[in-house]
């Protein structure tokens, strides 16, 4: 054997010990329905590029996954991102999430709610409560997380544009609930750049925008610290119609981007690198998928220890949630979408996730039932507890396939980098339109090979049936428009007035003055109970709006 | 022939445009052209584009659930803009029981997920096409029942100056025409071969006169398809076979203010 190799074979030993004594395995051990034993993992022994290009588990350059024992410790987190309607109801759908042993909750706000509008405003008209939940006021944050114990459950958000207002909501809840917000856990999306790019729910120009996210990454790293400040998403990204290596190029790109800007606002990488998260897209093409995921962090992990000179390594590790391809989804024949769900799901496992939401099979034609809710979830847990595949770290590792295909996602990855370098960056590449031409370019390209049928969907274009897709949908009551509206109206007609002309007056103060940390200011107009709107239109008055 | 004009809208807060987007590329690529909105447009913007824009058709695309509120909406708008002509179509997610809904509201056809862009192109080109592929644009013939060839030809030749294209005799028809060329027209001159001639019954019934009017066409199967859907009736739904091998279709004169009109595809040129 090796010298060097062994003495790193030691080093990852007592980095396992270490972790065992906080997060112990599952079992004592692990073997087949043959009774053969599973080891923690399979690595070469001899194999002087190994340490390199893959590593241990839990080191750099963490192609194998950021934990020493990955799912023998601990599974990924399950968690289905949910709500429609109005808080009330939403808290319901939780709840009963909790109780079939979902880990995580994850929070999908209502467009209205997403772009800064209120409910009552002329441009949420026939949006209100539709793809999420309807949040005005500090006042249905407490309704959506009533007797959820914030202490205990942690909260990821999908919110961009006011996404600093809902995470002072969510503190503004903890506290009373007497839970301190240096203990809430959770993530907020946080995520300007990929909806310029893919997701359209921007409100403000990207400059303001990215003060917004650095004011949040410093007051969290000083408050916060165990919330995820951003989820670097490229999921929309690949939705709206990229490939596997547009996504993970154009989301590490973003990444770069947030980091920048954090840095040219003077804080310290290590200060905040920690909490970045990212979300990626699990789609169809099985090895690829599993590839690219080993690559993004592999990818990551250089450009942060090597080009920003992050320390610590918490600040190398990509660590990232996945969430099953809604677009792979088809309406006709519905309940095939459970078995592509599942390989997606798949995927995501063998390539490391750390936490994940599956698609129901009803989503091509609208929000899920309940019962489809509780299959998607259902397909987590069997992978997890009956498959064997969380038994051993990166099962794949090793794959002459997956290897190489690892290496050249890599590789092309990299070429995008450098592209969108000598372009000026993200930020740059998005105002001139680059990544929107280039999704673009390739969501019209699958489209007509699909159309031509040089590529399959069962049931759309090949193995087709006659049938009547009409099966029990979850509908969005018509009149929760209304009763949103008369809710947020009570709410106006009963708060202290005062206070919240006067925490508007000093948030529009703070917006002038570009060294102000807007958080405090929005909190405190959070508490006084001025609503998403009204703090959205203070910033758009000082911001101006995108592409308007 | 005019290109067919298209607005491609995203109505209400929706930001998924990879559809409305492939959609508006597919289009251009079927020989339309296509103005595309982008993000967040109200209902009365939509309206507005679509007249300012001189649009044929307009398509919405909503995949936020708000489809049941915004597409009406932007019906009426174009109702309330005297513009109620514009067709309006729609995409997106939108379950099977909402479809009803729509088209009850005046959209005229909802495509969902897995639609093939070949198939709304075709749609679009028979939902404006017969304005746009000029239907009228020239009369082929005029058709005069007379009793006699022999007897009539002489006026228009030498009276009125024309050339005599030629004769043939129409079995499926029961008469024997001569064409005479006026312009880019002609005259059909119609002489009955026997009593089963619908020539003769009309000579018998009417006396000799103009019979019908000849419209040239393009596509002539389409174009029957298109008129039956506006409510004409046809006297043949199947095109026959006409002079110079032409096909022809007849309109009932019961759907035409009692004109006996014809279409006419000239096949294989002239």
């Amino acid at each position: 054997m090796n010298i060097n190799q062994s003495d790193l074979d030691k080093k990852w030993k007592e980095s396992v010990d270490a972790i065992l004594k906080r997060f112990p395995e599952r079992k004592e051990s692990f073997h087949t329905s043959s009774e053969i034993d599973v080891d923690r993992l399979y690595y070469p022994e001899n194999d002087k590029d190994y340490q390199d290009k893959l590593g241990f588990p839990g080191e750099f350059p963490y192609t194998r996954g950021i934990q020493p024992t990955m799912y023998r410790s601990k599974y990924w987190t399950m968690r289905q991102y949910a709500g429609f309607g109005s808080a009330k109801e939403t808290n319901k759908r939780f709840r009963y999430l909790l109780e079939q042993g979902q880990t995580g909750l994850s929070v999908a706000f209502d467009l209205p709610t997403q772009i800064g509008y209120d409910s009552d405003d002329m441009m949420a008209e026939g949006e209100v409560g539709r793809v999420g939940v309807a949040i005005d006021t500090l006042h249905d944050m407490e309704a959506l997380l009533e007797q959820i114990p914030l202490d205990k459950v942690s909260t990821s958000m999908t919110i961009n544009a006011p996404a600093s207002i809902l995470l002072a909501m969510y503190i503004a809840v903890g506290e009373k609930q007497g839970v301190p917000k240096e203990k809430l856990t959770g993530t907020i999306q946080n995520d300007i750049l990929k909806e310029y790019i893919a997701r359209g729910t921007y409100i403000f120009p990207p400059k303001p925008s990215m003060r917004l996210i650095t004011n949040i990454f410093e007051y969290c790293g000083e408050h916060v610290p165990r919330f995820n400040t951003i989820s670097i998403s490229g999921y929309h990204i690949r939705e709206a119609g990229s490939t596997a290596v547009q996504e993970v190029a154009f989301t590490i790109a973003n990444g770069m981007a947030y980091v920048d800007a954090a840095i040219e606002a003077g804080l310290d990488v290590d200060a905040f690198a920690p909490r970045l998260a990212f979300f990626f897209n699990a789609h169809n093409n099985f090895f690829e998928e599993i590839a690219k995921f080993r690559a993004a962090r592999r990818v990551w992990a250089k450009i942060m220890r090597d080009h920003y000179q992050a320390k610590n390594p918490k600040s190398w590790k990509l660590r990232f949630h996945t969430q099953t391809g809604g677009s792979t989804l088809t309406a006709q024949q519905p309940d095939n979408n459970i078995v592509r769900v599942t390989m997606q799901a798949l995927a995501a496992v063998l390539g490391g996730t750390q936490s994940l939401h599956t698609n129901s099979r009803d989503e091509a034609l609208a929000l899920p039932t309940e019962e489809s809710a509780r299959i998607a979830l259902r397909t987590q847990q069997i992978i997890a507890n009956e498959s064997g595949v969380a038994d051993t770290v990166d099962p794949l590792g090793g794959s002459y396939f997956i290897e190489a295909m690892t290496d050249k996602v890599e590789e092309e990855v990299e070429a995008y980098l450098e592209q969108i370098k000598e372009l000026g960056g993200a930020v740059s590449a998005i105002e001139e339109g680059y990544m929107q031409r280039e999704i673009h370019r390739t969501a019209y390209e699958t489209q007509l090979r699909i159309e031509k049928e040089e590529e399959i969907i069962v049931g759309l274009n090949k193995y087709k049936i006659d049938e009547e897709v009409n099966p029990e949908l979850l509908k969005v009551d018509e009149a929760l428009e209304r009763h949103q509206k008369a809710s947020l109206q009570e709410i106006k007609d009963n708060r202290d007035h005062d206070m919240v002309v006067s925490t508007l007056k000093q948030l529009e103060w703070a917006a002038k003055k570009p060294d102000e940390n807007l958080m405090p200011y929005i909190l405190n107009a959070v508490k006084a109970y001025a609503s998403v709107g009204e703090i959205c239109n203070i910033l758009r008055n000082e911001f101006g709006e995108y592409g308007i | 022939m005019a290109k067919i004009r298209v607005l491609i809208a995203k109505p209400g807060l929706d930001g998924h445009d990879r559809g409305a987007l492939v959609i508006a590329q597919g289009l251009r690529d079927h020989g339309m052209e296509v103005v595309y909105t982008g993000l967040r447009q109200s209902p009365a913007q939509i309206a507005k584009a679509a007249i300012q824009e001189d649009v044929d058709v307009v398509g919405l695309s909503s995949l936020s659930g708000a489809h049941r509120t915004l597409f009406p909406k932007v019906v009426e708008e174009l109702k309330l803009f005297n513009a109620s002509d514009i067709p309006v179509i729609g995409g997106g997610v939108i379950p099977a029981e909402d479809i009803a809904f729509l088209e009850k509201q005046g959209i005229k056809k909802i495509f969902t997920s897995g639609s093939s862009i070949d198939e709304l192109a075709a749609y679009i080109i028979d939902l404006v096409g017969p304005m746009k592929e000029e239907l009228t644009k020239k009369i082929s013939h005029i058709g005069i029942a007379v009793k006699s060839l022999e007897h009539s030809i002489p006026f228009y030749t030498k009276i009125l100056g024309l050339n005599l294209e030629g004769l043939e005799e129409i079995e499926s028809e029961n008469v024997k025409v001569a064409f005479l060329k006026i312009g880019e027209s002609r005259f059909e001159l119609l002489e009955p071969t026997s009593v089963d001639s619908p020539i003769y019954k009309f000579i018998e019934k009417r006396g000799e006169g103009i019979h019908h009017i000849a419209i040239d066409v393009e596509d002539i199967e389409s174009r029957i398809r298109s008129l039956s859907k506006n409510g004409i009736q046809f006297i043949n739904t199947e095109p026959k076979l006409g002079a110079h091998h032409s096909k022809i279709a007849f309109m009932h004169p019961k759907s035409t203010q009692g004109v006996l009109f014809e279409l006419c595809e000239e096949v294989g040129g002239k």
